[in-house]
């Protein structure tokens, strides 16, 4: 991990989500998180909807930080979004990372269209990361984790 | 009508630092925690010219696995009056010593000590993804499947977009590493202490783009203490002829801190409301400050607190440290005189505060010529929760 990067040579893309790496365990997670991750299994983005002011927000609470409710639908999302931040990982901390060569991988920060500022943690797929820009449009598709096949990962690719 | 507590100052100049003290810095100290803290405040009450045996109060963070029972037994503490944990690491930087001014203020101790002591480097490498395996909710189960495990990761984002929205770049950055490493140099303390170029810092790893290892603050092992008493005891102990006063201390937060990355706008730091309260108690301004000790666990985060806390206009710090001139100890604002996290150690921030007391006693290794330090600013903007507090010559 020492070399110096060469400005011309593009590192690899992911293809995939990462692996070895921590995952939820879904049958411990609190009740207000528990849905993001079952519509990911159903193939479906679906972010904390307030019933009674209707925002949006992530990461999931109990209550409605806007107007204290504690009503609340799983509401589905279009998936659609921009890249508000991302980074690239080149040096691995994580020992899975180091042992299974996972390294370069970008952590992408998606802004979502329906709302302001509701953003996901997440990869963006099928580019190399050198070409990644701050505000590059993206498409939610999924993918089951290998350690974990019910845990399903909404990852990104680049939209037209 | 009642007054906003931005407002009010119950502790402007009610508690004196009276001693300050650290055991080495290294990679592997070879001791426990627990000696090093013991090791730490001893040191702190030598300098103050007391006995451990008249501590009463102790401030320690949260984070440290010195708990309070621990260092009254080994210390031989009689009575512990008045005992308090500040949350997390660096963000409880700076805030151990604006809550040990008001323990005094208040009367609930007579001799305050907060510490910091940990083997960051030989034990828990805070810089390392730690591995649950699988993860029971919060934060980290929307981040860490996707690779987002330490804290370079998530604070590299907002580094991301501050480039992106102000138009730094990693050069300005490298400005700040080279200064850093410059005032180290002179500090034998320092572990880091062999001088480095812009093109060194550049050509150095590229550790999570935008970060290079040279925008990353080390990490070591080591123990770090300061005591505080009345200004009326100070002037009976041995640094009477310089007293130095906490002036002012506050802390803030932005909205949606879990996860430091939800922000409503992560390009502008949190901190913002930590100056605009510290500003208002102490009823003075940036241009007050003779020499600013900023949190250094990213490069970076030299720009978010100059801009912040007023010293340029947002924007406007990537000019400023250009050059590396207006921040160095011989330049408009010194800046991290110590070296910092970034190339003396990383203490979790209380050898910022060290430092602010050097500068005003005269005795830092890089002390400004031909200026007379009577203020510092100590603060910091770690991301979700910062403080800062102003020390002055009394």
């Amino acid at each position: 991990m020492t070399q110096q990067q060469d400005q011309t040579i593009k590192s690899r893309p992911m293809t995939g989500p990462l692996e070895g790496i921590p995952l939820p365990d879904l049958d411990r997670l609190p009740d207000y998180e528990q849905g993001f991750w079952e519509a990911t299994h159903n193939n479906e983005l679906r972010i904390q909807k307030c019933s009674a002011c209707e925002m949006f927000r992530h990461l999931p609470t109990p209550m409605c930080p806007h107007c204290h409710s504690l009503e609340y639908l799983w509401t589905r999302v279009s998936g659609k979004g921009v890249v508000y931040s991302f980074v690239v990982v080149r040096n691995p901390v994580h020992p899975a990372i180091r042992e299974k060569d996972q390294v370069p991988y970008n952590i992408s920060l998606i802004e979502l269209e329906e709302q302001e500022g509701l953003r996901v943690c997440s990869n963006v797929l099928n580019i190399a990361p050198e070409d990644i820009y701050v505000n590059m449009p993206v498409q939610v598709t999924f993918m089951p984790t290998v350690d974990e096949p019910n845990v399903v990962l909404p990852l990104f690719v680049p939209s037209k | 009508m009642t007054t906003n507590s931005a407002d009010v100052n119950g502790i402007r100049d009610k508690a004196a630092i009276i001693g300050i003290g650290e055991t080495e810095f290294s990679f592997d100290s070879g001791r426990s925690e627990l000696q090093l803290a013991s090791e730490a405040i001893k040191a702190a009450c030598d300098d103050a010219g007391i006995s451990p045996h008249d501590i009463d109060g102790l401030i320690r963070y949260e984070m440290d696995t010195n708990l309070e029972t621990m260092v009254v037994q080994s210390l031989g503490i009689k009575n512990l009056r008045h005992w308090e944990s500040v949350s997390y690491g660096g963000g409880a930087g700076n805030a151990v010593v604006g809550h040990a001014a008001a323990a005094i203020s208040a009367g609930y101790c007579n001799y305050v000590v907060c510490f910091r002591a940990a083997n960051l480097r030989s034990q828990l490498r805070l810089g390392q993804a730690r591995n649950p395996g699988r993860i029971a909710g919060g934060q980290g189960v929307f981040a860490a499947p996707f690779g987002s495990m330490a804290p370079a990761h998530q604070f590299s984002l907002f580094v991301r977009r501050y480039m992106h929205e102000y138009g730094a770049t990693s050069e300005h950055f490298g400005w700040v590493a080279v200064t850093l490493r410059e005032h180290a140099s002179r500090n034998p303390r320092a572990l880091r202490r062999t001088p480095i170029t812009l093109d060194d810092h550049q050509n150095s790893r590229m550790v999570v783009d935008p970060l290079h290892l040279l925008d990353i603050c080390q990490e070591n092992d080591g123990a770090a203490a300061i005591v505080m008493t009345t200004p009326d005891r100070a002037k009976n102990l041995r640094h009477a002829d310089t007293l130095t006063l906490v002036e002012a201390a506050a802390q803030g937060s932005g909205p949606l801190n879990e996860g430091v990355i939800y922000r409503p706008d992560i390009a502008m730091s949190e901190s913002v409301n930590t100056a605009r309260d510290l500003w208002a108690r102490a009823n003075l301004g940036p241009k007050d400050m003779d020499a600013l000790m900023f949190y250094d666990h990213f490069t970076p985060f030299c720009l978010f607190n100059l801009e912040a806390y007023g010293f340029v206009p947002f924007g406007e710090a990537k000019d400023f440290v250009q050059g590396g001139h207006n921040i160095r100890f011989d330049g408009m604002l010194p800046t991290n005189t110590h070296g910092g996290n970034h190339s003396e150690a990383y203490i979790h921030g209380l050898t910022h505060t060290q430092e602010a007391v050097r500068l005003i006693r005269g005795t830092s290794t890089a002390q400004p010529p031909n200026k007379t330090i009577n203020r510092v600013l100590s603060c910091s903007s770690v991301a979700q929760l910062s403080a800062a507090v102003i020390i002055r010559r009394g």
